[in-house]
């Protein structure tokens, strides 16, 4: 089976030789995975930025040792505002944590105003800074029954930045999803160039055989089995290649990303590859994995569709 | 067998070209062996390519060993072509494959097994006397060892239609008197041959019937 395919006079080896192609193509890949990573990256950080960790809601409430309003809906077994405010908080499901700030913590917030004015015993709301689950917004009929509560509440969400941020972030991925599509694109057209130069070469063996009834899909097939085996090596190639960049950049971003406050240790186990493999966000890992079949899928597609439109032209 | 109905056909397909062939009829059955003369340029090697399905005639009816070819799908056409045998004028064998490659690659793109293709391709080219030059590379062949080569590869699948182009011109008298003998006994098998020639002398040897063409019109067809 081997002879005949190697002396069916097509000379792939020739026609489509076995550097160039890989070449560019790893090249494709490496430059799809980073800007994968990128638009990854600005998703973790615009997710951080807008709902996680960097984004805290304050809930001030003034005079919160008074009694709690009477008239708050349900009989609130609460005695003091605070207290009240605390119990809705906390039955609230978009909220995933609400911490009030100790006076000690209070006062070192606000130590310049009060510095200013001089009078330590200014009255002082409670501030609590709570966190809300991604993807959920507090509605404003929480605010309205905080205050039927405690009069006076406010909630604050830090809004423009997040809100820029999320902006940035949407444009750091659309730039990302254009690149990898120019990318694609690109290496398209390198495929089909190659193919193109490989069918040029091979024409007077190709028109030979085609005379003695090698059917479209045997000639195509036998271009794009090579095709589609170059490329994925050359997408194997870039992707593994692309691997230690992507880990270093993780590495670097690791503490704006991390979806807890807790920093990662900065005595890396590099020699554990699990470890370093969970360094990378999940999504990313899974496109990496898919990279290199892709580059030889889309290889295959291009080399069918560039050799049989070619054959066209036979009788 | 092949059947045309007023075949014409003109390079490039263009109708303001010089048509090569006009309004063709000819009919000739399984088995049968046909000269095809003419002077040069009088289109018999358009006449064989359409034959070969080489070229796709520009009008008219072509039917191959029962297929009608002008409405046959690709697919149909190349199973088709895997049962005609061709010898160019030309030769057209490939230069970067050995003799014995040259030769078996009909069957290999047939996926015979390697040992039938051995078996088969040591007997037609002891038959045509080159044996000894199965790792000879085409252009280290002299011009009739090329042309012996083009021929063992056209007849080793055994096709059932066998289109020839001046077959004899590279030959000695005593290869083409052997050759020739082998076309008729493939005949006799049930191989249709048609051999272009404008060599009288041997169709003379060889009386048969003739199919005579000049400007790209027939004006013979002897039976
Ligand atoms: N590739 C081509 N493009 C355009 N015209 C062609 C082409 N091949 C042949 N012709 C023309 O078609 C006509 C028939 O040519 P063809 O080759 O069929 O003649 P022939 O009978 O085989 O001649 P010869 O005996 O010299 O081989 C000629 O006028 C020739 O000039
Ligand atoms: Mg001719």
């Amino acid at each position: 089976m081997a002879r005949q395919r190697y002396h069916d006079g097509l000379a792939l080896h020739q026609a489509l030789p076995g550097r160039f192609l890989p070449f560019l193509v790893g090249a494709m890949t490496f430059l799809a995975a980073l800007a994968l990573a990128g638009g990854i990256a600005a998703h973790a950080l615009s997710q951080r930025w807008t709902h996680g960790a960097g984004a805290v809601t304050t809930v001030q409430v003034p005079n919160p040792d008074d009694p709690a309003a009477a008239n708050a809906g349900g009989a609130s077994p609460a005695a003091t505002r605070i207290h009240a405010v605390q119990d809705i908080l906390a039955t609230t499901p978009a909220i995933t944590a609400a911490h009030r700030l100790t006076d000690a913590e209070l006062r070192a917030l606000l130590a310049p105003w009060i510095e200013q004015t001089g009078d330590g015993s200014l009255p002082l709301p409670a501030v609590i800074e709570v966190h809300i689950a991604p993807t959920r917004n507090p509605d404003n009929a929480l605010l309205a029954r905080l205050q039927a509560s405690a009069p006076g509440t406010m909630v604050e969400h830090d809004s423009v930045w997040s809100d820029r941020l999320a902006a940035l972030a949407g444009s750091l991925q659309a730039c990302a999803l254009l690149a990898v599509l120019i990318v694609m694109t690109v290496a398209v057209c390198v495929v089909m160039a190659a193919t193109r130069a490989g069918l040029q070469t091979r024409r007077q063996a190709i028109a030979l055989i085609h005379s003695l009834g090698a059917t479209d899909g045997y000639i195509s097939g036998r271009f794009s089995s090579r095709v589609g085996l170059l490329a994925l090596g050359g997408g194997l190639c870039g992707g593994v290649l692309a691997l230690p960049m992507l880990l270093a950049m993780s590495h670097l971003a690791a503490p704006f990303t991390a979806t807890t406050d807790t920093l990662p240790t900065m005595g890396m186990e590099w020699r554990n590859p699990r470890m370093l493999l969970d360094l990378l966000p999940h999504a990313l890992l899974w496109m990496l994995l898919a990279l290199p079949p892709a580059a030889g899928l889309t290889g295959w597609i291009t080399t069918q569709l560039t050799v049989r439109a070619w054959l066209r032209r036979l009788p | 067998m092949f059947r045309l109905h007023d075949v014409s056909y003109a390079y490039g397909g263009s109708r303001t070209a010089q048509a090569a062939l006009s309004h063709i009829s000819l009919d000739v059955p399984q088995g049968e062996f046909r000269w095809l003369l003419g002077p040069s340029g009088a289109g018999k090697s358009s006449l064989l390519s359409i034959l070969a399905l080489e070229a796709q005639a520009s009008a008219g009816m072509v039917e191959i060993l029962g297929v009608p070819v002008m409405q046959a799908r690709r697919g149909a056409l190349a199973r088709l072509r895997r049962r005609i045998g061709a010898v160019y004028q030309d030769f057209r064998l490939l230069p970067d494959l050995n003799v014995f490659d040259n030769v078996a690659l009909p069957l290999r793109l047939q996926h015979r097994a390697e040992a039938e293709i051995s078996h088969e391709v040591h007997a037609i080219m002891k038959w045509v006397g080159l044996e000894t030059r199965l790792d000879a590379l085409p252009p280290q062949l002299s011009g009739g060892e090329q042309q012996r080569v083009a021929i063992a590869r056209a007849v080793i699948y055994r096709p059932a239609l066998l289109v020839a182009d001046e077959p004899t011109n590279a030959l000695d008298d005593r290869q083409a008197a052997r050759l020739l003998a082998m076309f008729h006994r493939l005949a006799e098998l049930g191989t249709t041959i048609v051999v272009a020639t404008h060599n009288d002398s041997i169709v003379r040897k060889y009386p048969a019937p003739a199919i005579e063409l000049a400007h790209g019109h027939l004006v013979r067809d002897y039976r």
